[in-house]
């Protein structure tokens, strides 16, 4: 019996022997064995203004090398301002940008494949005669025009002018011309704007299946979705200044949204009104939506409900619409 | 070299190109098969314009006027390279901007070159037909004409190079240069003293390539001062090199 009474005390002082004070568990961390992450692009205090135009404002950022990095913001926010000083051909009006840990320069510029806003060609010469000419100047291998044209989808069009091609064709030119030397980061501005919705598809594909080979993408887009779809990482900007930066998970994965139903409505939104967690609710169409404050989910929700009698006919975890959580983003 | 072979990778497929260039040599060949026609006090100037050696001055002269032509088209080259946006891609790409300007030049100096050369054939093929004296001395003696007129044209063409980096878009280069080179630079000389103003860029770019008949005018009217060939060389390739310089300055500086 003696050893009964013990053992809760031995289990406590097993606990305390693997917990001494003052350590508490979350203090514990195990060390992750860590490669060090190089930084590929190291933006700093980076400033552009256009007359009494603040186009950004003091950026700062990293991109790590491996990552798919979203520059997010609504048009004029700032992104193609950002991304023409890293390839030098705005002005800085202050701060200072490194490419792989050094400044701007023809080396560094061969290990960047770019498009900046539009696709630039010659419009009378022909696809394949444009590659060329951005070939010498990268020093490309020639012999790889003809698998980055099949690579995207212009293998049989490479004899048609420039000035022949559809929107969808000239960008993927453009992201064709860019991968050229084989680069081993990518720099993306808006690369799905004015293509189909078949385009947009290939076109994100064809960015997955670059990054999955270990390479670095800088992608600046208006649009949530594909920058949720693509990226690792993301900075938000709004009038050229940073709103938001971060893993995308961790930007995109806040205030999750319920939507419930019952089969009486209004015992239930009596009850959320009681509820302290409910940041807010509204009846909806297909039933009533809250927010629930951080640290609380659908099973407090469910739990509550059934002790009170209430049984849910329906409960739907769903995140935030990306447009109300960008919207957020951008209001503070 | 890889600068220019370059460039000739974009201009050869370039219809606008062949245009212009076509356009400046079937005037200068019409201008100077015309004059053979000319009859003054009814005797026929057309052989005495062909004779060896003044012929190089004439034709040199002559095809002066038509260095405009040249301009307009170097304004093209670099201002198409501001619409399509490719300095924009080729700086990013690694050129750098001293290449751009380079590249440009190199094209300047390839044009120059090719219608000299073209200049030295009309030269011959109506020299050696009409003229009365056809010995090697006599065809070489003012041969040099020829090289001052390749200085003039890489001259004219670095301008209108430097007025397409400042303005950018084709047409209203275009406009400016003409106005700047036939009547703005005219009107500011005609303020200013002579022996000051034979300095001015496209006055010392026109000596290079004098009147024929200067001497004969000089002696009826008042001289004009004027540099000879020789002595405008320098103050030239002062300009040409200046007008290098502030097209890199403008890249340098201005965002593309």
């Amino acid at each position: 019996m003696t050893d009964l009474l013990f053992l809760p005390l031995l289990n406590k002082l097993k606990i305390l022997y693997l917990l001494p004070w003052p350590f508490h568990r979350s203090t514990l961390k195990i060390p992750k064995p860590e490669t060090p992450v190089a930084t590929v692009l190291d933006i700093n205090g980076l400033s552009k203004r256009y007359g009494s135009i603040q186009a950004l404002d003091a950026l700062t950022l990293q991109v790590e090398e491996g990552s798919i990095y979203g520059l997010l913001g609504p048009n004029g926010s700032g992104k193609t301002t950002t991304l023409g000083m890293v390839l030098d051909v705005i002005r800085p009006s202050s701060g200072s940008f490194s490419w792989f840990g050094t400044s701007v320069s023809k080396t560094s510029k061969q290990r960047i494949g770019a498009l900046l806003e539009t696709p630039n060609f010659y419009p009378y010469l022909t696809a394949k005669r444009n590659l060329q000419l951005a070939a010498q100047i990268k020093g490309a291998d020639p012999a790889s025009i003809n698998s980055v044209l099949d690579l995207v989808g212009l293998g049989t069009r490479s004899n048609t002018a420039f000035k022949g091609f559809s929107l969808g064709m000239k960008q993927r030119l453009a992201i064709g011309a860019a991968m050229l030397n084989d680069p081993e980061v990518l720099v993306l501005d808006e690369p799905t704007n004015g293509l189909d919705p078949q385009g947009i598809a290939e076109v994100r594909d064809l960015i997955l299946r670059i990054a999955s080979q270990g390479k670095t993408i800088v992608l600046a887009s208006h649009l949530l979705d594909e920058v949720e779809k693509v990226c690792t990482h993301m900075a938000v900007l709004q009038s050229g200044k940073l709103k938001a930066s971060g893993s995308v998970g961790d930007i995109l994965s806040a205030n999750e949204q319920l939507l419930i139903s019952a089969p009486e409505q209004q015992p239930v939104l009596d009850l959320l009104e009681r509820l302290p967690y409910v940041v807010q609710f509204r009846p909806d169409k297909e039933g009533i939506v809250l927010t629930l404050s951080e640290g609380y989910n659908s099973q407090d929700i469910n739990r509550d409900m059934f002790a009170q009698g209430i049984v849910l006919s329906q409960l739907i975890v769903r995140r935030k619409s990306l447009e109300a959580q960008f919207m957020e983003i951008i209001k503070n | 070299m890889n600068l220019l072979r370059l460039e000739l990778y974009k201009i050869l497929p370039y219809r606008t190109f062949w245009v212009i260039l076509g356009i400046f040599m079937l005037l200068v060949f019409l201008i100077f098969y015309s004059v053979h026609d000319i009859t003054i006090n009814n005797t026929q100037l057309g052989a005495a314009n062909y004779q060896f050696p003044d012929i190089w001055l004439k034709l040199t002269y002559i095809s002066s006027f038509f260095n405009t032509l040249l301009g307009i088209l170097v304004i093209v080259l670099v201002s198409d390279e501001y619409t399509f946006r490719t300095f924009r891609q080729q700086i990013m790409d690694g050129l750098s901007r001293v290449e751009l300007v380079l590249a440009k030049f190199y094209v300047t100096l390839g044009l120059a070159a090719v219608c000299t050369l073209f200049l030295l054939l009309i030269g011959l093929f109506f020299g050696l037909r009409h003229s009365t004296d056809t010995s090697a001395g006599a065809i070489m003696q003012h041969l040099d004409a020829l090289f001052y007129y390749f200085l003039q044209a890489v001259g004219f063409m670095s301008l209108a190079m430097l007025f397409g980096f400042v303005i950018k878009k084709s047409g209203l280069a275009i406009i400016a240069f003409i106005s700047y080179v036939l009547v703005l630079e005219p009107i500011i000389r005609s303020q200013i003293p002579d022996h000051i103003d034979k300095f001015f860029p496209t006055k010392v770019l026109s000596s290079l390539t004098p009147l024929p008949v200067q001497q004969l005018l000089d002696q009826a009217t008042s001289p004009t001062e004027l540099l000879t060939p020789a002595w405008a060389t320098l103050p030239a390739l002062g300009y040409i090199g200046l007008f290098l310089l502030v097209s890199y300055l403008l890249l340098r500086f201005r965002d593309l």
